[in-house]
């Protein structure tokens, strides 16, 4: 297997839209949950969201931009930055040995969203002709292809909250095993649509507002923690051979060491210990790394009770007494949870905390639970982390838990 | 009186931020940066600006004269169509 670097990365989201705002962001806790300003707001129980502001002409061909939903054009310019920055990556290769991996939970939502209310709402017939285009979950891999011209694998996972951390571990295997010279790998989640807002909302797993401070709903593995808050945005990778980059130059931003993988098989939402366990043990099997290694962990940490009690338990059946000492980001605190790309957020978070050696904060961690008893970095950065490994947790409603395994670039 | 070329421009060019200059009756669609799929949807644009209903079938349409015209047939048969006159119910009451 081949070392494999991560040489550019993308982002536009709740953040930031550059790896330099999101780190600041980040670093300092700022929290992008904001109370929703939409039509539709009036009508939702907790109107709060983590948006992403960005330019959304940048860069976009008019006639082009006309057929992107709003997770394919986040996908598209995430994409587009994370090429830029990789100086070179796409340039001499062969295309066919160039692949895109997309992870997205629910696709171009936004535009389907959109179809109904014209039909249901409405009353009427003229849905827009580009709707299936837009809609489909497939869009944003494909015009990241066409974009940059790329003809290998073009691949899409859907797996819910885990989406872009298996589209990452599978781009990782590709490439690791030599049948990809690069890929781009990410997810892309624009989830704000009045149907998806209110389907959440159903479910009763979303955060009620706090009152006094709406940025401060979502609190993660704090005692009143009430639930998740939605968050739309995009992360994305440009991986390839360790060796490869360095023959070029490249500014290597961190490694993938490994990914792992583990399916419930129990039931359709609740977490389990055993699943949540088995993905990292799986993870850190396949990266060769002994879990005394694992310095750090970006773990998923929604802010419901049934997730963050889980994670908990499970960090601790892995690592056993040293779970104590391990530092536990749950960032979602600040960008709320980006669904299917969520997970390649976190990644290039934690990959931003290897590079610079800050643990980063949980914010809004007010009441100690006893059942969430890890170090959880509550409130503050904490700098100077002499940390080499980390992981990144995913674990998505359907079972599919999904681990990465990160390396600082040494 | 605005033309059918005159309102096809208007949509041209606050939908598709066309520039004047380029537009003329032999200016092809693809210049404008609209392929056969655009065209699907310059037409949904076009059946409810000139409130006409489209048939279903795909239509070959390469310049914005080609446009023109076939929005023009669509007018005048489908305004000749709902004519009281022309009404074949209409007529057979009359009689």
């Amino acid at each position: 297997m081949k070392r494999v670097a991560v040489s550019g990365i993308g982002v536009v989201s709740p953040l930031g839209n550059s790896t330099e705002q999101v780190w600041a962001h980040a670093r300092a806790g700022r929290s992008s949950v904001r109370r929703l300003e939409i039509p539709f707001a009036n009508r939702l129980t907790a109107p709060i969201a983590a948006t992403a502001r960005f330019d959304e002409g940048a860069g976009i061909d008019p006639a082009q931009a006309r057929m992107l939903d709003r997770f394919s054009l986040l996908a598209l310019l995430a994409a587009n930055q994370a090429v830029q920055g990789a100086h070179g990556a796409l340039a001499n290769v062969d295309r066919e040995r160039a692949g895109i991996f997309v992870g997205t939970g629910m696709g171009g939502t936004l535009s389907m969203d959109g179809g109904y209310q014209t039909l249901y709402g409405e009353r009427s017939d003229r849905i827009k002709p580009f709707t299936v285009l837009m809609g489909m979950h497939n869009a944003a891999a494909a015009w990241i292809g066409i974009e940059h011209g790329l003809r290998g694998p073009n691949m899409t996972y859907s797996t819910a909250c885990s989406s872009s951390t298996v589209a990452i571990g599978e781009a990782w295997m590709r490439v690791a095993c030599g049948q990809l010279d690069v890929a781009i790998a990410g997810g892309s989640e624009a989830p704000l649509s009045p149907g998806s807002l209110k389907a959440w909302e159903a479910l009763h797993t979303v955060a009620t507002m706090d009152a006094q401070d709406p940025t401060a709903s979502c609190r993660p593995f704090s005692k009143n923690r009430s639930g998740m808050v939605l968050g739309e945005g995009a992360a994305m990778l440009v991986i390839e051979p360790w060796d490869r980059a360095l023959a070029r130059g490249a500014d290597i931003r961190g490694e993938i060491l490994g990914y792992g993988q583990f399916n419930d098989a129990s039931h359709i939402t609740r977490p389990s210990v055993e699943g949540q366990a088995a993905a990292m043990n799986a993870a850190l099997r396949v990266a060769g790394i002994d879990r005394q290694q694992v310095d750090a962990i970006n773990a998923h940490g929604t802010g419901t009770q049934a997730n963050d009690r889980t994670e908990t338990a499970a960090i601790r059946a892995v690592f056993a007494e040293r779970a104590d000492r391990i530092p536990i980001s749950a960032t979602k605190a600040i960008h709320g949870h980006l669904l299917g790309a969520a997970g390649a957020l976190e990644c290039v978070l934690s990959l931003l905390a290897l590079q610079h050696r800050v643990a980063l904060p949980t914010m809004h961690l007010q009441q100690p639970d006893p059942d969430c008893d890890l170090d959880y970095v509550a409130a503050m950065a904490r700098e100077g982390m002499a940390a080499q490994v980390m992981l990144s947790n995913s674990f998505a409603f359907g079972g599919t838990n999904a681990v990465l395994v990160l390396g600082r670039a040494n | 009186m605005t033309t059918t070329f005159d309102r096809l421009c208007t949509i041209l060019k606050k939908d598709y931020k066309a520039q004047p200059g380029q537009l003329t009756l032999d200016t092809p669609l693809e210049s404008l940066g609209i392929d056969s799929l655009g065209t699907v949807e310059l037409l949904w644009n076009i059946e409810d600006a000139f409130r006409i209903k489209l048939p279903s079938e795909p239509v070959d349409l390469s310049t914005l004269g080609d446009v023109v015209r076939y929005v023009d047939d669509l007018v005048v048969a489908q305004t000749v169509a709902h004519t009281p006159a022309s009404n074949d119910d209409t007529a057979l009451r009359a009689g």
